[in-house]
């Protein structure tokens, strides 16, 4: 089964071209031969994962670009950790097809909707199989692209487009970082392919200094799609997606690619301590950072969003502090109940038609599944007492205190006590409550079966974390699971519980009343609501300066080359009168900007003494 | 020189020459004395072709030269010679002459012009000799000249030429300034014997050297359109009509880098050079600094641009500033490098120029805004636009991705480093993302404006659905072009 592994990616790829090419004929059943297509890439998976077992690890590949002497190959690389993504990716993606079969309806362009989710798992089942790094970087731009088209696939909505152009741009900030760092592991090395790279770094083929230096541009490609600090902003607004989108893109599987490359390249972060330091201190700035954000959005999908970020940094804090299997345990769990999060609330959406958890104000008590599943991962993400949360999370806190990270374990505990206030302030504000009495719409078949399954793993896959641990050990040796001693297990659940019990007694209760620390603590207030002012930030700085060096270079042009060329000018008419009529006196411009060039490279010329 | 000597050359060589000097011939007779548009271009494009299956007959041919070292033939001849004679062959099948002359009213008839340049740009190609480079320059300048100024009723065209040859002019004084220089240090014309006299010069003149290279230098920039001589690039593309910008911006361009590296490799990087090294090494410094203004100034001024052909010329000074990199940045495999990405240029551009035609056709107007609403009217040449678009930005998955990648990897791997250039490319690119982005954002979400039905003449789609493949193709297995290339 292995060796038709480089089939997996290609299923997806078929319903991309069938329904893009035929969409419009295929509409009624294009929901329908996408999910199937992407069954059978799931059916091949386990396939591929059951051989895994026994041969650990596997590459095929092929000679793809000569350049000088150097050959760069492209083929498909699976061990345990790809193929653990390999699941993650085809199980949510066929969940969310599933799902989006009752969402998106009777929507008059669900096959383009469709082609793109089959584009975006391409990429992504592409993405986790790459040997290299030049190939793992195609297919990154291209879940980029996929992400995108998802993004604003509302394009009739201005807010849709702009969210689309926003991720586009900053996720790009971070790919040219990614791209400096392998073509400098490229110059370092001699190669691009993973095992390779690994080898260098063991044999300290790396010049001193490189090895941090790469470890880091490698992060800030990360940094740009896993949402981390401070490239996040335009994680949020990607939600402007249809939600199944979000589960899939933005929940599961490509956010966590960031914390995937990480993973994939632990071996040269791990040569670095610099490089995990800094891993370790972004992840957990942005946990904390976004989930006090999360704690004052009114939008449903935004506290979703923020949580995600949240969640992200948890588990690049864990890869900082050595913690390998905690943060992949806690990229898979959080697949789960985050994917279900998202699911549930599309259904919510759906069925009430409003997403502003102030307006929907207890209303979604009456979508019984939805409000079941809804609990199961609120739960889970808290890390209540034995769901999958709770235990990838001790596994995060215990690398830290295993790795002496006192300081960011308080961070770390901090967060978890954060996220189950704000998980719970949301999940009593959608389901809670004396909202409108009127039985919503009701929730399709399709949509209720994918939480119904993933409810089920967000419970309990927690228990797998032994055998989870002892899969990735097979080719790894610093895949370790980390336990912890009983106080942290404790203290832990008593955060989790103590924060259900405050959102309880704000929300539910109202002992507090909500409204009145926005007045008593209002600059705070102001600044959670508005994200910190991360976006004004960037508005004020980046884009202005951009575009005030554009308009400084058109003026210039325009201007002051213009006010020099005036003197050339007037002795140019002087001598043709005919000529110059035919012109605007521009063009007197250009010889004199091109003399004036070559005079001006003319004198360095001789003031360098004849040398440049 | 007697008929003996002259029958002796191996003239089949120049096979392809011959052919599209014939076919001009036969154009311009044809256009004096029927007039028939529709035969003119049936008549270029069939030439062309021929000129492409004499040329692919010399695949693998070992190196010839003839006319005592005037003209050569190499592996480096025989495949740019590829790329001006494919890039000329989409731009005649861009077109449909009928068409053309509804709206242009014009007289003449492009196609010899076309040819004539083709033939300047062949000759500087294959030249070994100074003397033939320039004729082979101007040759290729003057039709240009023309070809831009052909729409006499059109004021930006009248405009765009008259700026076109008096910049042009001041460049070719430029030139033939800087190669007086060398003449006068050589003692002669031909790129091998100034190759052998360089390595040999007197310490006392070198700077002299420096100087006469310098100069020559700054005034080819004219051709490829990089600072400081790119201001006439917008005006003139705006001037011309579509197929004459694309020629100008593809071919005219190419013809200028294989020019500007040929002299380069040949004549200023013989060692032992100078006191410490090869003229060359001197200069390069020149070099870096104007691919990276050029780099600026084409990418940052392009975001201020509405006119469609003033943003692609742009555009293309801003590529010509990458392709100034491998040149900055010498190293075995440059010019392969450079070879590969005029390849990915000419499709990707060509494509993206084929387009706008199309649209600048149908609504007789040049701003953004003809973009608008494209997907709704022609979803598939949407598709391939954002293919052209992808491949001009950099993005991974097409062959403008591959030529990027394969300049910023030469940039890295030669000696001495040229991190700063890598640098500003990686910058700049991004910017550049900004610009191809909104015409993406027009095409896709934008409503569509009145203008339901889209005509596209046949003969158009050849040309997108060429170039789309190739961009795609080369994309994805780029060792297709480079192994071809390393025969």
């Amino acid at each position: 089964m292995i060796s038709f592994a480089w089939l997996i990616p290609l299923f997806p790829l078929l319903s991309f071209l069938v329904l893009i090419l035929s969409g419009k004929k295929l509409k009624t059943v294009s929901g329908y031969l996408a999910s199937l297509l992407t069954g059978i890439s799931f059916i091949f998976t386990l396939g591929v994962i059951a051989d895994l077992r026994s041969v650990t690890e596997y590459e095929a590949t092929w000679t793809w670009l000569t350049i000088g002497t150097t050959d760069i190959q492209a083929g498909v690389w699976l061990n345990p950790l790809n193929g653990l993504m390999l699941f993650i990716v085809s199980f949510v993606s066929l969940l969310v097809h599933i799902y989006s079969l009752g969402y998106m309806g009777e929507n008059d362009r669900r096959a383009t909707y469709f082609a793109y989710l089959g584009l975006f798992t391409f990429a992504m089942l592409g993405l986790v199989m790459s040997p290299n790094l030049i190939q793992f970087y195609m297919f990154w731009e291209l879940v980029g692209l996929g992400s995108f088209l998802l993004i604003g696939f509302y394009l009739y909505k201005e807010s849709a487009k702009r969210a689309a152009r926003k991720a586009f741009i900053m996720t790009r900030i971070g790919d040219a970082g990614l791209l400096v760092g392998l073509i400098l592991i490229f110059w370092q090395t001699g190669s691009l392919s993973f095992t390779e790279i690994f080898q260098a770094v063991e044999q300290n083929e790396f010049a001193p200094g490189m090895v941090t230096l790469t470890a880091i541009l490698l992060f800030i490609g990360a940094v740009g799609k896993s949402g981390q600090f401070p490239l996040h902003t335009w994680l949020p607004d990607a939600m402007e997606g249809p939600t199944p989108v979000s589960a899939l893109i933005h929940a599961a599987t490509m956010v966590a690619a960031g914390v995937y490359l990480v993973a994939a390249a632990y071996p040269l972060f791990l040569a670095s301590e610099w490089a995990l330091m800094i891993v370790a201190v972004i992840g957990a700035f942005t946990a904390i950072f976004a989930a006090t954000i999360g704690l004052v959005q009114d939008d449903l999908k935004r506290v979703l969003a923020y949580s995600t970020v949240s969640q992200l940094g948890y588990m690049m804090l864990a890869l900082g502090a050595g913690g390998y299997v905690a943060g992949m345990f806690h990229l898979t769990t959080h697949a789960f109940f985050k994917a279900l999060l998202f699911l549930a609330a599309g259904s919510v959406i759906l069925a009430l038609r409003k997403q502003n958890i102030k307006e929907i104000a207890g209303e979604g008590r009456h979508l019984a599944i939805t409000k079941w599943g809804f609990l199961a991962g609120t739960l889970a993400i808290s890390g209540f007492p034995l769901l999958s949360g709770s235990f990838s999370k001790e596994a995060i806190f215990a690398a830290l205190l295993e790795d002496g990270q006192y300081g960011l374990l308080g961070v770390a505990l901090l967060t978890a006590f954060l996220t189950s206030v704000y998980m719970f302030r949301l999940y009593f504000m959608v389901f809670h409550g004396k909202g409108a009495d009127k039985p919503p719409k009701s929730v399709p078949v399709s949509m209720k079966i994918p939480v119904i399954i993933l409810a089920a793993l967000a419970v309990i896959s927690g228990f797998f974390a032994t055998g989870f641990a002892d899969w990735l050990a097979a080719e790894q040796e610093y895949a370790v699971l980390h336990h912890s001693p009983t106080w942290l297990i404790f203290l832990a659940t008593l955060l989790s519980l103590g924060g259900i019990v405050f959102a309880y007694f704000i929300y539910v209760r109202k002992q507090m009343d909500r409204e009145e620390w926005k007045t008593t603590f209002s600059s705070t207030y102001t600044i959670l609501y508005h994200k910190y002012f991360i976006d004004e930030f960037y508005q004020n700085t980046i884009i202005y300066s951009t575009r005030a060096i554009s308009y400084l270079m058109y003026y210039t042009e325009r201007y002051v080359v213009e006010t020099i060329a005036a003197f050339a000018a007037g002795m140019v008419k002087e001598i043709g009168k005919t000529g110059s009529r035919l012109q605007n006196g521009r063009v007197q411009t250009y010889g004199t900007v091109a003399l004036l060039g070559l005079a001006v490279i003319v004198l360095i010329f001789v003031v360098r003494g004849g040398y440049f | 020189m007697d008929l003996e000597t002259l029958l002796s050359f191996k003239w089949s060589i120049m096979a392809p020459e011959f052919t599209i000097l014939i076919t001009g011939v036969i154009v311009s007779l044809q256009d004096l004395f029927y007039g028939n548009k529709r035969l003119s271009s049936w008549l270029s494009i069939l030439g062309v072709l021929l000129a492409i299956a004499f040329l692919s007959t010399q695949y693998q041919h070992e190196s010839v030269s003839i006319l005592y070292d005037t003209y050569i033939f190499d592996e480096v001849t025989f495949f740019f010679k590829i790329i001006l004679l494919t890039g000329t062959l989409l731009i005649l099948l861009m077109t449909s002459p009928s068409w053309d002359e509804e709206t242009e009213r014009v007289r003449g008839d492009f196609h010899y012009l076309l040819l004539a340049a083709l033939l300047g740009g062949m000759i500087v190609v294959s030249s070994g000799d100074v003397i033939t480079l320039y004729a082979g320059l101007e040759l290729l300048s003057i039709s240009s000249y023309i070809m831009v100024g052909i729409r006499k009723y059109n004021r930006n065209a009248n405009e765009g030429a008259m700026k076109y040859i008096i910049t042009g002019s001041l460049a070719s004084a430029v030139t033939l300034f800087g190669l007086s220089y060398i003449y006068g240090l050589t003692g002669t014309t031909n790129l091998f014997d100034i190759s052998r006299e360089m390595s040999a010069i007197d310490t006392q003149l070198e700077p002299l050297a420096i100087l006469g290279f310098v100069i020559t230098f700054v005034g080819l920039t004219f051709k490829i359109s990089t600072v400081p001589f790119h201001m006439w690039t917008p005006d003139v593309y705006q001037g011309a009509s579509t197929p004459v910008a694309a020629f100008l911006s593809v071919v005219s361009k190419a013809a200028g880098f294989i020019l500007i590296a040929r002299m380069l490799i040949i004549a200023f990087t013989a060692e032992p050079g100078l006191e410490q090294g090869t003229v060359y090494e001197y200069g390069v410094g020149l070099i870096a600094v104007l691919a990276a203004l050029t780099m600026i100034v084409g990418n940052t001024v392009a975001l201020r641009q509405r006119n469609m052909k003033r943003l692609f010329a742009y555009s293309s000074i801003a590529h010509a500033g990458y392709l100034l990199i491998p040149l900055a940045a010498l190293t075995s495999f440059s010019l392969e490098t450079i070879w590969f990405y005029l390849l990915a240029y000419m499709l990707m551009n060509i494509g993206a120029f084929a387009v706008l035609h199309v649209l600048i056709q149908n609504h007789a107007n040049e701003d953004m805004s003809i973009f608008s609403g494209l997907y709704h009217r022609s979803p598939v040449l949407t598709v391939m636009m954002t293919i052209f678009l992808a491949s001009l930005a950099g993005i991974p998955g097409t062959a403008g991705f591959i030529g990027k990648f394969n300049i910023f990897l030469g940039a890295l791997s030669a000696d001495p480093a040229r991190y700063v250039l890598a640098g500003i490319m990686v910058a700049t690119t991004v910017i550049s993302y900004v610009y191809y982005f909104n015409i993406l954002v027009q095409m896709y979400s934008r409503p569509a404006e009145k203008h339901a039905n889209l005509q596209v003449p046949a003969i158009t789609w050849v040309t997108v659905g060429f170039c789309t493949l190739g961009t795609v193709l080369f994309g994805i297995f780029p060792n297709l072009p480079l192994q071809f290339f390393n025969w």
